[in-house]
């Protein structure tokens, strides 16, 4: 294997995907499940990473957590690459007014910082699961649509192209056989690294109180909740932020290793 | 260049329009107005309601509001705010500094730090070693900055009770004790940036020590030292400096977050604090002035490039 | 010759804020305030600043009794109708303005002006004359009021000449006067020097920093940054309990938790419904878990109305009964489970925890309840537009039965939000309006009470008791189940 971390990222990333789908089944317990008896226990063999300040099993709480994580960002970021990566791409072929006026669009969007873009998105739709869905989706578009124009262009440009046009290929054969198996690097490794970053878009604002909402379990909202009790027991705070750094650097460590893989001249840009 | 730069300049205008129009239907769309929210959960009568919005010229139609608000923000007006009666601009002011230093202080720090870090991990390289810089940086990159600081937090109390390290003193009336609270933020916020910068910087030196030039410079006697620290940082810098405009961005998210964790009075807090209190002419003021500010650092960098690289002149053209 | 000069100046300037500091009380709080003219704004933010700013007539101690303020004493008529107030020497306003009567009168006035649109005005309307004399103020009711003197405590007297910028100027005779403000971070207060009782405020200084984050403010204090921070919730006090050189002041809080429901809305609008939530609820077990023990399951008034409030134990619907819930609403010709949605006000946390509490054992007695945590705008718009099936919220409770009541079951009430109406209750509260037999008043708010705690819209949860947490050096500070802060006049720092 030439890159053990690309191996180390994708088993990560899977190993992740696998808990929060299979999250309902593999739990210890109900996430909701209440035990004011047991509240705020350190880690022992009943509950393995302790329980939080209704004694719901921290364990159980992270891997609803995880569940909910994976749901929202990438729904948000494959709903991004839809609608970003055509505006890209039809920018990128239309050119002229059409890209100006698009691209301009996008960086209006863009221009916003991140979270306050979200926060904004999230205080019109309601906090909750689907507000940060589209919240994080909002903010991700222009960057899909900015990082597979460049490349859209190139390629358009190229004799490659050029040539496939010269033998009259349609439009519908040059952007499937053509500009979308050579695109696919590029969007393979912004997706993932997206989602790294989506990932800690979402936990931010569930920190802040704005994402997913009680009694929904959430990476973002346990750690600002359990650090209230932080003087009681350490172990929530310390286990569900563990937890959102895990998730982001698995797909991170993915992006980056298929980054280096599919695309060498990227190498060591992040 | 300069048509370039203009042209630039000329986006910039549409942009910042753009983002006036999106914010004041964003926060105009939020539920609940300010009227509302003044009067809170007690006992008042629609009628009060509808007095009190009448009062805050919150009863008229949506775009002569916004027409309103254009035409002064022209002239330089961006109003007074609700909930205190002052002008915006004087609220922003007086806010906007302790983010600038918050942020100032955490790229200083990443600057100070990674550059070092950068030219030693390139010097030093092989492939356990490549492995183990990427397993860091990325660690650095993605971890929560708020994890981090409630973290750090905690740590400080723990050893060492009795330090302040939350709230905000002025520089003039405190120096110390201004510094010391601005500590621990700017350490949470800077980590992420300095292991992004290092990665970059270590990456540019790989690719300048490979470069013609540094050759003829070691070819020609000149000390080993000299040629890292002069020939091959000097050209590394490029792609390291341009990286700085995201990186404006990505500190100032972060330091939204942090201000909330370690109750610092900045931008950030008064952006949170006036969407929940509806406070609409500084929600649109203080957006429209921080993303001016975000893509103004940008355009400077993208200018900056331009006057580096001659390259990069035709492909941004677009 | 220069230097040494500079080296004073130097270190008069260095000493100076140390100075200062030394006898500013640093206070951390959760949220700004909306403003802090006291006629208008009402949320719980506003009224803690405003108690140190502004006095009424009457003020409520540490025993939820009445006793007087700006008024040093007054005369009621055998008839109950005509009050007669002898205002305080030596009161004077921030301004430096003397009070005098006729301010009363003119506040009176702005509270009842539409215009103003002040939530008080139904709590004055019956006021049919004010007099003033040299320092009297006789007010004339049209039928007797029997919460009125307690109700006065409640208008805080402001500046008439002020007025115009209230909000963020305010004008008031309180122990401290508003020297800086800065919106979200800090409120800074400084000690009246006009202030009508000799040797009062103590303090130099008041300093509200506004610190939103809860852990953040748990450290501040245990680490000495904050002095005081008022009105906790039963976690943070539960977190602080223990901590070196921090007290934990106790009141009984009048604020309470509560479940309302939208009785318009089909089977809220069966009494058997109301009654089977009742019935799945375990308030003690609530106590427990959201409280963390610090508080008490509570009726339709405040335990901390000692005279009114009538023990839990004679709501027989109060007795958690599951099976029986499930029962009940079989009765009721509800198909099980009974979907709910609540709204929940998200920017207390007590509020999300009860919520969530609630839900769990709710879900265990027949129901399926969603919670829809929501922002405080948004809660507060759906909340005065009654547009909700059911809500989690926290009430600001009142040291009167008749005031609370009034305005919340009454058909048509002011924050009748649950489009409640019940002939016999309104009969009631009617009644009790005007009875100024306090026996005979006391039967029948007993009576309102049983009616309402197992069948009305609202209900109550739990009473916390309201924390103070404190440095030690902090002397004289007494917390009120009002949370008004009125005592910090009497606060200093120092053993």
């Amino acid at each position: 294997m030439r890159n053990p971390l690309l191996s180390i990222g994708a088993a990560l990333v899977l190993l992740l995907a696998v808990c929060a789908a299979t999250a309902t089944w593999i739990a210890p317990y109900d996430p909701n499940g209440q035990d004011i008896l047991a509240r705020l226990s350190g880690p022992s063999a009943a509950h393995w990473l302790g329980t939080d300040n209704f004694g719901r099993d921290v364990a159980s709480r992270i891997l609803a957590g995880l569940r909910v994580l994976f749901a929202v960002s990438s729904v948000s970021v494959l709903a991004a690459l839809l609608l970003g990566g055509t505006i890209g791409i039809v920018a990128a072929w239309r050119g002229g007014w059409t890209e100006r006026v698009a691209m301009r669009l996008m960086d209006v969007f863009f221009a916003f910082p991140i979270i306050l873009l979200a926060i904004g998105v999230v205080a019109v739709l309601g906090p909750g699961v689907i507000g940060t869905a589209i919240a994080i989706g909002v903010v991700y578009t222009p960057i899909f649509a900015r990082s597979l124009r460049a490349p859209a262009r190139l390629l358009l440009a190229s004799d490659y192209v050029e040539a496939a046009r010269a033998t009259g290929a349609g439009t519908r054969r040059i952007l499937l056989r053509h500009l979308l198996p050579n695109l696919a690097p590029v969007i393979l490794v912004q997706a993932s690294l997206s989602l790294s970053t989506a990932m800690l878009v979402e936990a931010s604002l569930s920190f802040l109180g704005l994402g997913t909402q009680p009694p929904t379990a959430s990476l973002g909202r346990m750690l600002a909740e359990s650090r209230a009790f932080m003087a009681l027991s350490p172990w929530p705070a310390l286990f569900s932020g563990l937890a959102i750094l895990v998730a982001a650097f698995g797909f991170n460590l993915l992006g980056d290793g298929l980054q280096d893989r599919l695309d060498p001249r990227l190498r060591g840009r992040s | 260049m300069i048509r370039a730069a203009l042209a630039r300049l000329a986006e910039l205008a549409v942009v910042a329009l753009g983002v006036s129009v999106l914010v004041f239907l964003m926060i105009h769309l939020i539920p609940g107005d300010a009227a509302q929210v003044m009067l809170g959960a007690d006992d008042v009568g629609a009628a009060q309601v509808a007095a009190l919005r009448e009062r805050l010229g919150l009863d008229r139609p949506l775009p002569v509001q916004f027409a309103r608000w254009l035409w002064r923000a022209v002239q330089g007006d961006f109003g007074a705010s609700i909930w205190t009666g002052r002008p915006v601009i004087d609220e922003i002011a007086g806010r906007a500094g302790i983010t600038a230093e918050l942020t100032a202080l955490a790229l200083g720090l990443a600057l100070l730090l990674s550059v070092p870090a950068g030219c030693v991990m390139a010097a030093m390289r092989s492939s356990v070693s490549d492995y183990a810089v990427r397993i860091v940086s990325i660690v650095g990159v993605t971890m929560p900055s708020f994890w981090l600081g409630a973290m750090l937090l905690v740590l400080a109390t723990t050893l060492l009770p009795g330090v302040a390290v939350i709230g905000y003193v002025p520089f003039d009336d405190d120096p110390w004790g201004h510094l010391q609270r601005l500590a621990l933020p700017a350490l949470a916020l800077s980590l992420p940036v300095l292991a992004a910068l290092s990665r970059i910087l270590r990456a540019a030196m790989i690719d300048s020590l490979g470069q013609d030039y540094v050759r003829t410079a070691r070819a020609k006697g000149v000390a080993e030292w000299r040629v890292v620290a002069v020939h091959a940082l000097r050209n590394a810098l490029i792609p390291f400096v341009t990286s700085a405009g995201i990186m404006a961005g990505y500190l100032f998210g972060g330091s939204v977050v942090l201000e909330q964790v370690f109750a610092i009075p900045g931008l950030g807090r008064l952006m949170v604090g006036a969407i929940a209190e509806r406070n609409y002419p500084l929600v649109q003021a203080a957006i429209l002035l921080a993303t001016l500010a975000f893509v103004g650092v940008n355009l400077l960098v993208d200018l900056l490039y331009l006057a580096i690289d001659p390259r990069a002149r035709r492909g941004s053209a677009a | 010759m220069i230097r040494p000069i500079r080296a004073t100046l130097l270190a008069a300037c260095l000493l100076a804020p140390l100075a200062v500091r030394a006898q500013t009380l640093e206070i951390a709080t959760d949220q700004s305030p909306v403003g802090l003219d006291p006629h208008i704004a009402t949320a719980f933010s506003t009224a803690l600043i405003d108690s140190a700013i502004y006095e009424g007539l009457t003020a409520i101690d540490a025993g939820l009794r009445v006793v007087p303020a700006l008024a040093a004493s007054w005369t009621v008529s055998a008839d109950g109708k005509v009050y007669v107030f002898k205002l305080r020497d030596g009161a004077n306003f921030h301004n430096g303005r003397a009070m005098v009567p006729a301010d009363i009168e003119a506040n009176i006035a702005r509270v009842r002006d539409p215009k103003t649109g002040s939530p008080f005005a139904s709590r004055f309307t019956s006021i049919t004359k004010v007099e003033t004399g040299a320092d009297t103020v006789t007010i004339t009711l049209e039928q007797p009021q029997a919460a009125f003197l307690g109700q006065l405590a409640g208008l805080a007297i402001v500046a008439p000449e002020a007025v115009a910028e209230l909000g963020r100027k305010p004008v008031g005779t309180g122990p401290f006067k508003l020297v800086s403000w800065i919106p979200d971070t800090a409120i800074t207060l400084e000690r009246h020097t006009g202030y009508w009782e000799p040797g009062l405020p103590k303090l130099a200084a008041v300093k509200f920093n506004i610190v939103p984050d809860a852990a953040t403010r748990q450290i501040g204090v245990a680490s000495g940054t904050y002095r005081m921070l008022p009105s906790l919730d039963a976690a943070t006090a539960t977190a602080l309990a223990g901590a070196p050189g921090v007290t934990l002041l106790q009141a009984q809080d009048l604020a309470y938790s509560v479940l309302g429901l939208n009785v318009t809305k089909a089977p809220f609008d069966k009494p058997e419904v109301r009654e089977a939530f009742n019935m799945a609820i375990d308030r003690a077990q609530l106590v427990q878990a959201a409280y963390f023990g610090r508080g008490v399951p509570g009726g339709p008034l405040s335990p901390a109305l000692t005279s009114w409030a009538l023990p839990v134990s004679d709501f027989p619907c109060y007795k958690p009964n599951a099976e029986g819930a499930k029962k009940k609403l079989a009765e009721a010709g509800v198909t099980l489970p009974l979907k709910v949605t609540l709204n929940v006000l998200g920017s207390l946390p007590i509020v999300v925890d009860v919520a969530q509490v609630v839900q769990a054992q709710l879900n265990k007695a027949g129901f399926a309840v969603t919670l829809n945590v929501q922002e405080q705008g948004k809660f507060i718009a759906d909340w005065r537009a009654s547009n909700f099936e059911g809500f989690v919220s926290l009430n600001g409770g009142s040291p009167d039965p008749d005031d609370y009541f009034g305005r919340t079951f009454q058909t048509g009430g002011a924050t009748n939000v649950f489009k409640y109406s019940n002939p016999e209750i309104d009969q009631l509260l009617n009644d009790g309006r005007v009875e100024t037999n306090t026996a005979k008043r006391k039967a029948i708010y007993d009576k309102a009470q049983r009616i309402l705690a197992c069948t009305g819209p609202a209900m109550a949860l739990a009473y916390g008791t309201l924390f103070t947490a404190v440095r030690d050096d902090v002397a004289g500070f007494t917390p009120l189940a009002t949370r008004s802060l009125r005592s910090l006049r009497e606060t200093s720092i120092g053993k």
